[in-house]
């Protein structure tokens, strides 16, 4: 599987999604008019990456300020192919959830993410 | 039967205006000159006709050149010039590969081809000929730049007013809900700023015998389509209020959410356990997935009882007696949208009323907007904060107090989303 690199753009974050490496990143802003036609060829990939994995480490560094209500639903969807992964190979996913110490807003989607998607390491990093 | 691809040729509204203009709309009928005639003859021309900034040079009727004024007065003002050049033809200063355009290509399209052929065409202009690339007259840099503002400024024109028009259609929507509100509460404020005029946000109030019926209501999108989005949310509102049930938010809540999930079909099927492989297939693209975050709040004025049921917005409140700011949380699932059951259930939350308490709701617009030193969300803390400190004063002026210091902490970034806040005291 070739790895995605996608450069942020005011509205659309920054992808960078090295399956190579199973190290998968994303920074930036999400707020696309059309949220689905940006996301949907990479949750593809990524869907399609996890059927090709068998219990390799996945590390998820996810470190967005803001995000409209198309783009979260996104994410959940993103965030639940992730956790059906850790359930078959349990402490397989690692995701690191990247947000400012005053970001309370983040930081409370976060805790969202991590009361649904309990098989997912939940990992919150405060940024210097 | 129609065939669709016959709609890329309608013309309507926008695209008729541009159809309108075309490049022989710039058209100059001008004199021109044939190779065979002398410099002096130009001469002669150019100081009989002041105006004339190019002569086309045309053989045959068709044009083979084009001599500008300036670099013809240049070039014949050398000493000696006249003398070489007088009687030589008029080729010896022409430009040989001048900008020629058909007379029917667009505005869009001639724009690109002057700004691609430099600085010359827009000096010098450029030569307009019929279907057969026959010699019909000269455009200028000028007469260009004029039409695409035009343009610009018509088509401007048209989208501003539909908006404009729109949104006082959507404001109308929200007379009767202002009109209760203003009857049902004293000391109260509703801010509803859309981002781009017209958006997803909404309120509504109704009056009853026995209390008033209140929700906020944060559509998907914003602009034109979040509108469209609040007019069903309204009507389908409006009609299912009656007698029971407005003493029951969640259950209107989940009467609400089949019926957006019905009107735009958005229904699951596959809406069991695991993971959907054809979720993120192209085959679904045209499916919406459009409802509405929202709070519904039944406000007994008789014995004083708040119920609440909230879809991802939660009831902000703030008693006389004590001075915390305290949060009714609402359930995690919007209305109507696919991945939200048929059958989903809100709840609701009971909050007695005493005197003097206040009551706040809003739309993510404020909490999540971007903004200060460290772009990051406005915060429900920094938001509470604001409550706590302001509570005692007039809601209107906590309305000003609040909305300032949003606008200052949004600074220069761009606005994210619509904007709703409303308080009252009880």
């Amino acid at each position: 599987m070739t790895d995605i690199y996608i450069p942020a753009t005011s509205d659309t974050p920054e992808i960078n999604f090295k399956f190579s490496s199973n190290t998968l990143s994303m920074s930036g802003e999400a707020y696309p008019e059309n949220g689905v036609e940006f996301f949907r060829p990479i949750l593809r990939q990524l869907q399609s990456h996890l059927t090709s994995l068998n219990g390799d480490a996945i590390e998820f560094n996810f470190q967005l300020t803001y995000f409209n209500s198309v783009s979260t639903k996104i994410f959940f969807s993103m965030f639940e192919l992730l956790n059906e992964y850790a359930k078959a190979h349990p402490n397989c996913v690692l995701l690191n959830w990247h947000h400012d110490e005053d970001d309370d807003t983040i930081l409370e989607l976060g805790q969202d993410i991590q009361e649904d998607f309990t098989w997912i390491d939940f990992n919150a990093v405060v940024l210097a | 039967m129609f065939d669709q691809s016959l709609l890329n040729q309608s013309k309507a509204g926008l695209s008729e205006i541009e159809a309108e203009y075309i490049a022989s709309s710039l058209l100059k009928v001008c004199s021109t000159v044939s190779p065979q005639q002398t410099n002096s003859e130009v001469t002669a021309l150019l100081d009989e006709q002041r105006d004339l900034i190019s002569v086309a040079v045309v053989e045959n009727g068709r044009p083979i050149g084009l001599i500008s004024r300036n670099i013809f007065m240049e070039g014949m003002a050398k000493p000696f010039h006249h003398d070489l050049f007088d009687r030589k033809s008029c080729i010896a200063f022409m430009d040989k590969d001048p900008l020629i355009v058909d007379q029917n290509m667009s505005i869009q399209t001639l724009s690109f081809k002057v700004l691609g052929s430099g600085r010359k065409t827009i000096n010098d202009g450029f030569v307009i000929t019929d279907e057969n690339g026959d010699y019909l007259g000269l455009g200028t840099g000028e007469d260009l730049i004029r039409v695409v503002s035009f343009l610009q400024a018509e088509k401007n024109r048209l989208v501003t007013e539909s908006i404009n028009y729109a949104s006082i259609i959507q404001k109308s929507f929200l007379r009767s809900s202002r009109e209760d509100m203003s009857a049902v509460l004293q000391d109260y404020f509703m801010h509803w700023e859309p981002r781009d005029k017209v958006g997803g946000d909404y309120y509504f109030c109704k009056k009853f015998d026995d209390g008033f019926f209140l929700a906020l209501i944060d559509c998907t999108g914003h602009g034109v389509p979040g509108a469209f989005m609040t007019l069903i949310m309204a009507s389908f509102l409006d009609h299912i209020l009656h007698e029971d049930n407005r003493h029951d938010p969640a259950g209107a809540l989940a009467i609400m959410n089949k019926k957006v999930k019905m009107a735009l079909g958005q229904i699951n099927e596959t809406a069991t356990d695991g993971i959907d492989i054809d979720r993120f297939s192209s085959a679904q693209s045209g499916q919406s997935d459009d409802g509405m975050d929202t709070a519904f709040c039944w406000v007994n004025t008789q014995n004083g009882t708040l119920t609440y049921a909230g879809a991802k917005t939660p009831l902000f409140y703030i008693g006389n007696s004590s001075s915390e700011v305290q949060l009714l949380d609402p359930d995690r699932k919007g209305v109507g949208y696919i991945d939200t059951p048929m059958d989903y259930e809100w709840t609701n939350q009971q909050l007695p009323l005493t005197k003097g308490m206040c009551l706040y709701l809003t739309t993510d617009g404020i909490i999540d907007q971007i903004g200060g030193l460290k772009k990051i969300a406005f915060g429900k803390k920094r938001f509470s904060a604001l409550l706590q400190d302001n509570y005692l004063k007039p809601m209107p002026e906590q309305e000003s107090i609040i909305m300032q210091a949003y606008y200052d902490y949004q600074g220069k970034q761009k606005r994210r989303d619509d904007v709703s806040l409303m308080g009252f005291r009880f």
